[in-house]
């Protein structure tokens, strides 16, 4: 299939090119993964994104070029974790079950779980500590109408 | 033999003239408030009662008997435009320059809602299809508000679709993240998101000016959506879409838990589907 064989030339490529580039990103990066006054859950999750996140939703949480329709599959592409996408509408108990669980957008026109589900992986911890490194991509008032949803649902459980 | 098929024939005219006479005022009765203007808006109470708003105001029809609620105090020329009703039964109403009010059944009074909003040039509302505190709003230029608590207080969600709105519905359809779905008219078509308002997509490739959109409770993914008078359905959520015929271009519709399918069109009728796919004329 040809499909197939794009994604394997992709991750053939993918990974050397991450182990060139995640170690400069590192350095790079701005905020220090620990110390003065970072937390130390904001440096794991820092480090659990850039595993097992960001080769789909991107380093900075850019999300896939196109990622707001569907690709040729019919499937929604992933979307940014950043201020330009949508991950902030959601409360922290819907993205723990999302990433727990995984998720496809329920038009999709495969049945395939394109968002893997995580929680043979990544224990609840590590899905607490990577959705905290998901709020640094936000801007501050979506970070407050984030905090309101999650709270929100406590009274508004669906 | 012949005498007998003479007798048999007169009697069924007879039948008929009966029924027609028994029938007949009720009918009148009913239409009495068609004003021969398109009707604006419909919506479906908690006991079935039917919700008109007509240019000549607004009616309830219970059964055979229309009666006219007063529309709410207004400064300006109020443009009524928009009904809804809540998970509870309670009747919402909007317009242009007339912002969003609440009636209240029991003491026969309107309640404004507007005041956490910016301004009154509500184009459209939807109200939460089970949570009967959660409310929707379209400001136009202003974008889309939310309120949690019966209209006390409203905050900005959302910019909404890139095309503006025209008509508005929250449905409990499954399959959302959260609690169920949004469904826009705009000028483009049918906008879908779910309703935590994480991403306004295309809803099928239905195209044209949407000015009414609704769905059928009992069978979530069944949504009606009407461009120019013409009505269109689609039974997977708005994925696909295929023309109704109708006698006359539609202007509204609604749900009612005995009736279903109910539309009213651009002469004042309302008209209800048979199962067989004609149309009649609703308490006929
Ligand atoms: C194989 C690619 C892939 C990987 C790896 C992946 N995701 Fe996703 N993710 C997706 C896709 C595709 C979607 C969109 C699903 C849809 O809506 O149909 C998505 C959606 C999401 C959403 C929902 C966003 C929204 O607003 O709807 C969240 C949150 C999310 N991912 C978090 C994560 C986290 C955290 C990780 C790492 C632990 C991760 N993802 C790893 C592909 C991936």
């Amino acid at each position: 299939m040809p499909l197939e064989d794009g994604d394997l030339f992709m991750n053939k490529w993918l990974v050397p090119l991450v182990l060139l580039v995640a170690p400069a990103l590192v350095m790079a990066g701005g905020e220090p993964s620990n110390g003065d006054g970072v937390p130390t859950e904001m440096a794991e999750g820092r480090q659990i994104y850039e595993q097992y996140c960001a080769s789909c939703h991107g380093w900075q949480g850019e999300g896939a070029a196109d990622w707001n329709k569907p690709d040729e599959k019919g499937e929604m592409p992933p979307p940014p974790h950043d201020e330009t996408g949508h991950t902030w509408r959601h409360s922290d108990a819907m993205l723990f079950r999302m990433i727990a669980e995984g998720w496809r957008h329920p038009f999709n026109e495969t049945d395939q779980l394109t968002m893997p589900a995580f929680k043979d992986n990544l224990t609840d911890e590590d899905i607490r500590s990577v959705i905290e490194y998901l709020k640094t991509f936000w801007a501050g008032d979506q970070r407050r109408y984030q905090q309101s949803e999650s709270h929100s649902r406590d009274r508004h459980p669906s | 033999m012949k005498a007998i098929c003479y007798r048999l024939n007169s009697a069924l005219t007879g039948f008929f003239l009966l029924a027609f006479a028994v029938v007949m005022p009720a009918l009148v009765q009913a239409q009495t408030a068609n004003d021969g203007q398109p009707v604006k808006a419909l919506t479906t109470n908690s006991s079935g009662a039917l919700l008109v708003l007509r240019e000549s105001g607004l009616f309830v029809l219970d059964g055979k008997t229309a009666t006219e609620i007063p529309l709410p105090p207004s400064d300006s020329v109020p443009r009524p435009n928009s009904l809804a009703t809540g998970a509870d039964g309670s009747l919402y109403l909007s317009g242009p320059g007339l912002g969003i009010w609440r009636y209240e059944y029991a003491s026969e009074r309107w309640q404004s809602l507007s005041h956490t909003l910016p301004d009154l040039g509500i184009t459209a509302i939807a109200a939460h299809a089970t949570q009967p505190d959660t409310l929707y709003a379209y400001l136009g230029e202003g974008g889309m508000f939310r309120s949690r608590d019966a209209g006390a207080e409203w905050m900005k969600v959302d910019s909404g679709p890139r095309e503006p709105v025209e008509a508005f519905l929250h449905s409990d359809m499954p399959g959302s993240m959260e609690s169920g779905w949004l469904f826009a008219g705009t000028t483009r078509g049918v906008a879908r998101s779910m309703d935590c308002f994480c991403f306004w997509g295309d809803a099928g490739d239905l195209r044209g000016t949407v000015t009414v959109i609704g769905y059928d409770p009992s069978a979530p993914e069944n949504v009606y959506a009407v461009i120019e008078g013409q009505l269109h359905h689609s039974s997977d959520g708005g994925e696909t879409w295929a023309g109704i015929e109708t006698p006359q271009a539609v202007t509204a519709l609604t749900f009612s838990p005995t009736e279903g399918l109910l539309v009213g069109t651009e002469n004042g009728n309302l008209l209800s589907r048979h199962a067989s796919g004609g149309w009649g004329p609703v308490h006929e």
